[in-house]
């Protein structure tokens, strides 16, 4: 599937990583491949809040809890900006694998010609399915909606079709729910809008209550209006285009999907679930929740090729902080992108 | 005279001194239209340069003064003297790109733009400013700039590896000064095939000179191609219609968006 692509070390060039998202991307496979042995170390705890460390494994590398912590909406008691807001400005990423298996997170993708052979233990030793409700895990397809589904998640790997390339690999936004799950991303505040900056793509989260756009525009990331309730940022999405995948395992929403998205904050300010409703009656039986937990990172952690691409910045004599570059992917594709991006560009170097 | 009138009376001197010297030089603070009160500011007391901004000029097109072309509107320049101080080798190659622009624009894969044609590029931006940065989200492709202005410095190791270059900006009175350095070669500064190369260098001047009115200033070097570092001026306008916002625009998506029809009964 994979173009072979040698890039700089994972741990050592963390600008290189900032500004080459998609090296990492093309190597994805192959490090989650190397994280999904469970670690003995750590004990399932069910359905439990978590208990085991939000640090990563030695060496760096993917965030691999198995649990959702709770985090019950309420009062914010933590800092607050000027406006008001609470203060969850910073580095956050998700703590459960990444996006190859939707509803199986640890899973790795069923039908993966690279998984070697490796077998996996009893499903209940892995990380719960993102989909909370219903009970099972399932997403409520409609039959016509799971044979599409199975029917991309075969493709994935054969790339017989143009649609069965994930976009992420030509460098488009992840989109909803998958940029929760795609590397760190960083939140910044300000009175009236919020902005995520994802490592692909961007979304600008307007506190205006104002109306959605028209419903002809449809976009990678939709239009985004949201609210404060106590801890818990309320966001309301409509205008997605549904050309983004939500995971590796060709789960997919239509452009009529209607989203309203939890960030239910920890007091603490260390924790975050984000927990969405999908309504999209036109592939779906019935609604779905998904849910999705995240912790902030900051510069007491090592720099990490996947959750936390911040290196230090150049400080001297002052504290230690971190530095955020610019982000940069379609200029730099290569590897199964290449066949996708407009003609002429054929080389792994721009020119 | 006793030491304390002496020193009043010098400091009276200086004084008279200073307002001459003020009223003489030819700064913004002495810009009637920049009136220091009547431009938004943060509870700091900074300039908020907070809104959506975008150029009227022509400048993307071309940022020489130049008559109308099939491609282009006409337009008066923004380069400090007309002309970009090339070395006859890079105009000659400036030249080359300008044959090609049609077809070797990095703008017609939407790639990022760089800085600073991001400002001058005929599409809005939006700024959002705390404190510790100033976001510049650009429409065009997302793309987005970070200025710092938390006093961090330029990366120590540089590799020429940015688009959009590396900015540090601090804060000289109500003008945000910033140095952008450590660029790669890729970007052009306009469509007519303006290039430079990984020493470019750049240092901006932005400034409110009303509530709704940026005055951008760039002055340029980068030795290899130009012989001296020239200066642009552009005014940047805010976008004030009713309901105006930035509109998602992943361009570089479009050429692959007919791969992705939404899966349909």
């Amino acid at each position: 599937m994979n173009e072979p692509v040698t890039t700089t070390s994972a741990t050592e060039r963390a600008r290189k990583r900032a500004a080459m998202a998609f090296t990492a991307l093309i190597m994805l496979p192959l490090l989650v491949l190397s994280q999904q042995t469970p670690a003995p170390t750590v004990q399932p705890t069910g359905g439990a809040p978590a208990t085991a460390s939000a640090q990563p494994r030695a060496g760096g590398g993917l965030g691999f809890e198995r649990t959702v912590p709770l985090i019950a909406s309420g009062r914010w008691t933590g800092k607050r900006l000027a406006d008001g807001q609470p203060d969850v400005s910073g580095d956050w990423s998700n703590t459960i694998a990444n996006h190859n298996n939707f509803t199986d997170p640890q899973g790795g993708i069923p039908g993966d010609p690279q998984a070697r052979g490796r077998q996996l233990g009893p499903r209940e030793e892995r990380a719960p399915s993102r989909v909370s409700d219903p009970a099972d895990g399932e997403l409520p397809y409609l039959p016509w909606a799971r044979e599409k589904q199975h029917e991309f998640q075969v493709g994935f790997f054969l790339n017989t079709k143009p649609e069965y390339i994930e976009p992420l690999a030509r460098c488009a936004p992840a989109g909803i729910p998958k940029s929760f799950y795609w590397h760190g991303y960083e939140i910044r505040q300000y009175p009236g809008h919020i902005l995520f900056l994802f490592n692909s793509g961007s979304r600008i989260i307007y506190l205006d209550n104002q109306k959605h756009l028209p419903q002809n525009i449809k976009l990678w990331n939709g239009d985004s209006r949201g609210h404060w309730e106590g801890n818990t940022l309320v966001v309301d999405v409509s205008n997605l285009n549904a050309k983004a995948r939500l995971g590796r395992t060709g789960d997919f929403t239509t452009e009529n999907v209607h989203v309203v998205e939890r960030f239910i904050f920890q007091n603490d300010n260390k924790r975050y679930n984000y927990v969405a409703t999908f309504e999209d009656p036109d592939a779906f039986s019935r609604p779905f929740t998904v849910t999705i937990p995240a912790r902030r990172w900051s510069v007491e952690d090592k720099t990490n090729g996947w959750h936390y691409e911040v290196p230090l910045a150049n400080n001297p004599g002052k504290p230690p902080q971190g530095d955020h570059f610019e982000r940069i992917c379609v200029e730099n594709n290569g590897g199964f992108g290449r066949v996708a991006v407009s003609a002429g560009n054929t080389g792994d170097k721009p020119k | 005279m006793k030491l304390q009138s002496l020193a009043r009376g010098a400091a009276l001197v200086l004084a008279a001194l200073a307002s001459l010297l003020l009223a003489a030089a030819p700064t913004w603070a002495s810009d009637g239209a920049s009136n220091p009160a009547k431009i938004p500011r943060l509870s700091s007391g900074k300039p908020d340069f907070s809104g959506i901004w975008e150029t009227t000029s022509a400048a993307d097109y071309d940022l020489e003064p130049h008559g109308a072309r099939k491609d282009a509107p006409p337009g008066p320049g923004i380069v400090e003297g007309n002309e970009i101080p090339y070395t006859p080798e890079a105009l000659a190659k400036k030249q080359k790109n300008f044959a090609a622009r049609d077809v070797s624009d990095p703008r017609l894969k939407c790639w990022t733009l760089g800085t600073p044609r991001g400002i001058y590029y005929p599409e809005p931006f939006q700024i959002l400013q705390r404190a510790q940065d100033v976001t510049v989200y650009f429409e065009f492709g997302d793309s987005v700039r970070t200025i710092h202005t938390d006093g961090t410095l330029h990366p120590i190791e540089t590799d020429h590896e940015f688009w959009l270059g590396d900015s540090r900006g601090h804060w000289e009175g109500d003008t945000l000064v910033v140095d952008v350095r450590d660029f790669n070669d890729q970007t052009w500064l306009s469509r007519a095939g303006d290039f430079h190369d990984e020493a470019f260098h750049i240092v901006e001047r932005w400034k409110l000179v009303d509530a709704n009115t940026i005055d951008y200033r760039a002055t340029i070097e980068d030795p290899g191609i130009y012989t001296r570092p020239w200066n642009i001026e552009v005014y940047l306008y805010r976008h004030r219609e009713k309901n105006f916002e930035l509109i998602e625009n992943y361009c570089y998506t479009l050429d692959y968006d007919s791969y992705y029809p939404y899966p349909k009964q």
